[in-house]
């Protein structure tokens, strides 16, 4: 099998005359976990829906672990989904629900049993496998959920907000987890999240969506590249080796060098030109005047990079594309 | 707590002891009876029933003991309450079947699992109709009290499961479509349920229906107040099963075309937009 295992091209899809989602064009191959990323009312929802078959697409390709939308009851058999706000059995128990679903992918009832309890497991929920679904927080229906979506073994799993009203631990619980399905499973996962900092963490590749349209799509550095993020950097050396520092950073043309007013041994370095398309542009600036300071022996008694992070180009990205 | 997600140790899914050839639609409907049933609803719709139909039937003994009612008519009147009030809890439970699920959030879980939309509605029509066939097993020890008397136990119970099931099937397929295509759970049921009041309320007119073409073109044109007449020809009457047939022609059309058209837009009703165009 190809390890491309998600290919979207050119989805559309229109409720008369609004679009939903317009033109979104990206893939995704094994053990990659996808940042599907934009503002409320982006098109998230709705091309993961595209891409799980719950929705037809007006117009446009595309392919799930190598089989074409056409072939919907394939692509359901290799999908794994967790819906946005999905609700849950309040009569039925962890066990029960988990079972059911393993059922309806054709599993016997003695595997859907052995698939439930390790599921339940790995989740943290064997310890409460029979009790009632009601009875759970909403963290523990979330990791439930995702442990349904991975009953049939799926080649890629679909999480729309699995960390939507979790506390911070909560939070945590489940990106350790959606780590796990890309790691030991060999499985893609396709995230949609607003927790930033955590696609940044957890994501090889980062789609943009805003207004139905992907505005940029890459890896993390490529997209805060392409965002043109001025990224600068906080430099501090002894006071008595400032102007040197600075004479060793003059060789940068591209930097912009400054000394703060209230912290005299502080200087600022900023680029003028953000590069596009090379995803370590700036990084790789800031990183030869760095070892240009000390190559100096010059020592450095704090460096801090900043405004270089996947939130700072998003709300570029998405603030742009408003205006 | 692990939270290593690693896949299960079992073997592929094509592997035969692995894989159960049961059909979607068995164990949708498997689980939605069970969910019916243990959720409480189904209980408390029976235990009301059950109420009713002690009070009906305690009320048409004591006519019949006072010469006010023959036993056949009582016998008539308690199934004809068992027809009606097991259709109505069918339909309620059905219209809630597809626009519940959706308010629910618990739809999209299964319309992305490999089971076909028909299967999922064949699954819910079925749990929909263990309420008429609960309501009927609870309705079989009223009709004996009051039938075995006059000998007609078993054909009271025969043609009350047979006509009753019929028009089961019919409305509760009209249940599922009126589901898939409102936006609303509560505008579903309420639709339902008023549907029903219109069909019913031809039989409760204090001397029936007027006689003559036009009232009896209505009268067969509704399928539940055709379907109580067939009953009351074959147990009141005494005609044979065969002779008012053309009564059961509207419940079995409205069982053909409401369940046909259930097979037909299923792939259409069952989706997370009401309406058999949009999504």
């Amino acid at each position: 099998m190809t390890s491309m295992t998600v290919e979207a091209v050119r989805l559309t899809k229109h409720y008369g005359d609004r679009s939903a989602v317009e033109d979104v064009s990206f893939t995704a191959s094994r053990g990659e976990i996808v940042g599907l990323l934009g503002p409320n009312g982006a098109g998230k929802t709705t091309t993961i829906r595209l891409l799980t078959t719950v929705l037809s697409p007006t117009s446009g390709e595309f392919s799930i672990a190598g089989h074409p939308s056409t072939a919907s009851a394939e692509i359901r058999r290799s999908v794994g989904v967790l819906p946005e706000s999905s609700g849950y059995p309040a009569h039925q128990t962890g066990g029960e629900y988990l079972r059911f679903f393993a059922r309806l992918y054709g599993l016997s009832r003695g595997v859907a049993r052995t698939v439930a309890a390790e599921l339940l497991a790995a989740v943290g929920l064997d310890d409460r496998a029979e009790s009632l679904i009601s009875s759970y927080s909403r963290g523990m229906r979330q990791r439930l959920g995702i442990a349904r979506s991975l009953v049939n073994d799926p080649v890629v799993v679909f999480l729309d907000e699995p960390t939507l009203g979790l506390d911070p631990a909560g939070q945590a619980q489940v990106l350790e987890i959606i780590r796990g399905i890309a790691k030991n499973r060999d499985a893609t996962v396709v995230l949609s999240t607003h927790l930033l900092p955590e696609v940044e963490q957890v994501c090889s590749k980062v789609v943009i969506l805003n207004h139905g349209r992907v505005i940029v799509s890459g890896s993390v550095g490529e997209v805060i590249s392409t965002a043109l993020i001025k990224q600068s950097a906080q430099l501090r050396v002894p006071l008595d080796r400032v102007e040197r520092a600075r004479n060793v950073l003059a060789g940068f043309p591209d930097l912009t060098v400054d000394q703060l007013m209230e912290q005299p041994d502080v200087l600022t370095l900023a680029m003028d030109r953000p590069r596009a398309g090379s995803g370590s542009g700036s990084s790789d600036l800031m990183n030869a005047a760095l070892a240009a300071i000390t190559a100096a022996g010059i020592p450095v008694l704090r460096f801090e990079l900043e405004g270089a992070r996947l939130s700072d180009a998003f709300l570029k990205v998405t603030s742009e594309a408003v205006a | 707590m692990t939270l290593q997600v690693a896949p299960p140790d079992v073997t592929t899914p094509q592997d035969e002891a692995v894989v159960d050839r049961q059909s979607g639609w068995v164990l949708v409907a498997e689980q939605e009876t069970r969910d019916l049933w243990t959720s409480g609803r189904g209980l408390i719709l029976l235990f009301l029933f059950s109420i009713l139909l002690s009070g009906v039937t305690y009320l048409t003994s004591t006519n019949q003991a006072l010469n006010f009612l023959e036993q056949r008519e009582s016998v008539n009147l308690v199934l004809q309450l068992a027809v009606a009030v097991g259709v109505l809890v069918t339909l309620v439970v059905s219209a809630d079947g597809i626009s519940g699920e959706r308010e629910r959030g618990t739809l999209e879980s299964l319309l992305v699992t490999p089971v076909s939309r028909r299967s999922i509605i064949a699954g819910k029509l079925i749990a929909a109709l263990t309420m008429w066939f609960a309501t009927f097993g609870i309705t079989i020890p009223y009709v004996w009290v009051l039938a075995r008397d006059v000998g007609i136990l078993g054909q009271a119970l025969a043609l009350g499961f047979l006509v009753g099931t019929l028009v089961a099937i019919g409305l509760g397929s009209v249940g599922l479509l009126i589901s898939g295509l409102c936006n609303s759970n509560k505008t579903s049921i309420v639709a339902s349920i008023f549907l029903l009041l219109i069909l019913f309320a031809p039989t409760q007119l204090p001397s029936g229906l007027p006689q003559g073409g036009f009232f009896d073109v209505l009268l067969r044109a509704n399928p539940v107040a055709s379907a109580l007449a067939y009953i009351s020809s074959v147990l009141v009457e005494g005609q044979s099963w065969t002779e008012d047939l053309v009564l059961l022609i509207t419940p079995l059309l409205t069982a053909i075309i409401a369940g046909g058209a259930l097979v037909l837009a299923g792939e259409r009703l069952v989706k997370l937009t009401p309406g058999v165009n949009a999504g």
